[in-house]
């Protein structure tokens, strides 16, 4: 062992600090090395004597001065009004506590990830929804309401609204011919015959009729009837009903 | 303030609680009776811990300002006993409101210790030191002439002989903080005493 090894360790050694062969070893030098023997004993020396400083007795009137500056502050604190000795009472450390911290952040991790995952479900949801409307019928995609703002946009948007309509009503038109143009080839001439021949009809009392509500009117005549010739309604056909 | 002071305080108040037959002979029932304002109780307390307070007070901040801190301390340990939470010994507590307030002190005071000969000369050397009767005194000098954090280690452990576990949780530190500290501290002591011819091993 060296003398900078020793040094470092000699108050650990001198307050009784060093067990067994850590202890041996500093005294083993101690015992060979006079420069840190004279180190260790003035060491020593030092400690015994901080020891031995005598024991300052507080002056005797102390206790008497202490006495009269709690009066003084006890008079101080029944002249403050209530809320602030409330105040001063109100030590955060009581309510904060480690644990309250502890559980405070975990209410606020667990929320965190909570919001995390929700938006991340609203993300994925959306393209799926965007990627359905399309094969929706066009009949039943009701026309988007626009955010009204103003009064010359809600003027704007009841201006609009007739012919909205109508195009709706023309696309279900549309849809349901499609679909009668399927079922065409199970009728016979003369049903397919009255079938255009009601189309065409229909189709002009349409066209003549007033933009609004006659228009409608018409349009809601036409679906009626295709809707009706498309599922073979009797009706639809009976005036070739005779007619195999 | 000071004759305001002494007006107010002169009248014997009554005691708020009769309850003063229960032995205070631990801290608990001590802390209770002196919370409830008991004279008695708070007497106890004072006269238990005065020579340490004192002590500390003295010698970290020096013998002129030492009953200033060592009242201050007092008043505060008895309007914070309220407060105290009991999560270290009461001593501990009291012992690191000594501390505080004495390194607080110095700070406010803002200069550093300069201890005359003067005011060393009232301090009496302990009879049964070593061979050297002046050691007290040159001690009790160099002491003065230490960085006040130096100071506090040395108080604590070896003036007043409490463990590195008491003197770390005085100080709010590490063991292991308190063991290098004192090493320091007894080093720069050696340093300023030069050789004192110590007893061998």
């Amino acid at each position: 062992m060296k003398c900078e090894d020793v040094r470092p360790k000699l108050t650990a050694y001198l307050d009784g600090e060093l067990e067994g062969d850590r202890g041996s070893a500093v005294r083993g030098h101690l015992r060979s090395c006079e420069a840190c023997r004279t180190a260790s004993n003035d060491e020593a020396a030092l400690r015994d004597g901080l020891r031995a400083l005598p024991t300052l007795d507080a002056p005797s009137g102390m206790w008497a001065k202490i006495q009269t500056q709690l009066a003084v502050a006890e008079i101080a604190d029944s002249e403050k009004p209530s809320w602030r000795r409330a105040l001063a009472r109100w030590n955060p450390q009581h309510w904060v506590t480690p644990r309250l911290a502890l559980a405070s952040g975990a209410v606020a991790v667990i929320f965190c990830v909570w919001a995390w995952r929700y938006s991340q479900r609203e993300r994925e949801l959306a393209p799926q929804t965007a990627f359905h409307l399309p094969q929706l019928p066009a009949v039943v995609t009701p026309p988007a309401p626009a955010p009204v703002t103003s009064a010359d946009d809600v003027a704007s948007e009841l201006a609009a609204m007739p012919k909205t309509t109508s195009d709706s009503y023309a696309a279900a038109v549309a849809e349901l011919e499609q679909l009668a143009t399927g079922e065409r080839a199970a009728w016979s001439d003369s049903q397919q015959k009255q079938f255009d021949a009601k189309i065409a009809e229909l189709k002009h009392d349409i066209a003549t009729a007033d933009e609004g509500r006659p228009r409608h009117r018409a349009y809601r005549t036409l679906i009626r009837y295709l809707e009706r010739a498309t599922s073979r309604d009797e009706v639809a056909f009976a005036d070739t009903r005779a007619t195999p | 303030m000071t004759e305001t002071a002494l007006d107010v305080a002169t009248p014997v108040l009554a005691e708020p609680r009769t309850r003063v037959s229960a032995t205070l002979s631990d801290d608990a029932q001590l802390i209770a009776a002196c919370r409830r304002g008991e004279a008695r109780a708070m007497e106890m307390l004072y006269h238990q811990f005065k020579r340490r307070v004192f002590g500390m007070a003295h010698r970290i901040v020096g013998p002129n300002d030492a009953e200033e801190v060592a009242q201050e301390v007092f008043v505060r340990v008895f309007r914070g006993l309220a407060a105290f939470r009991g999560d270290s010994a009461l001593s501990t507590w009291i012992y690191r409101l000594t501390v505080n307030a004495s390194l607080s002190h110095l700070a406010r005071r803002g200069r550093r210790q300069e201890v005359g000969d003067e005011t060393l000369a009232d301090v009496p050397a302990a009879p049964e030191v070593s061979r050297d009767p002046g050691l007290a005194a040159r001690i009790e000098r160099a002491l003065a002439e230490l960085p006040p954090g130096y100071r506090a280690i040395l108080v604590l452990h070896d003036v007043e002989g409490l463990s590195h576990e008491e003197c770390a949780a005085i100080l709010e530190c590490r063991v292991g903080t308190c063991k290098s500290q004192l090493h320091k501290a007894r080093a720069r002591m050696r340093e300023l005493l030069g050789p004192i011819g110590g007893t061998p091993q």
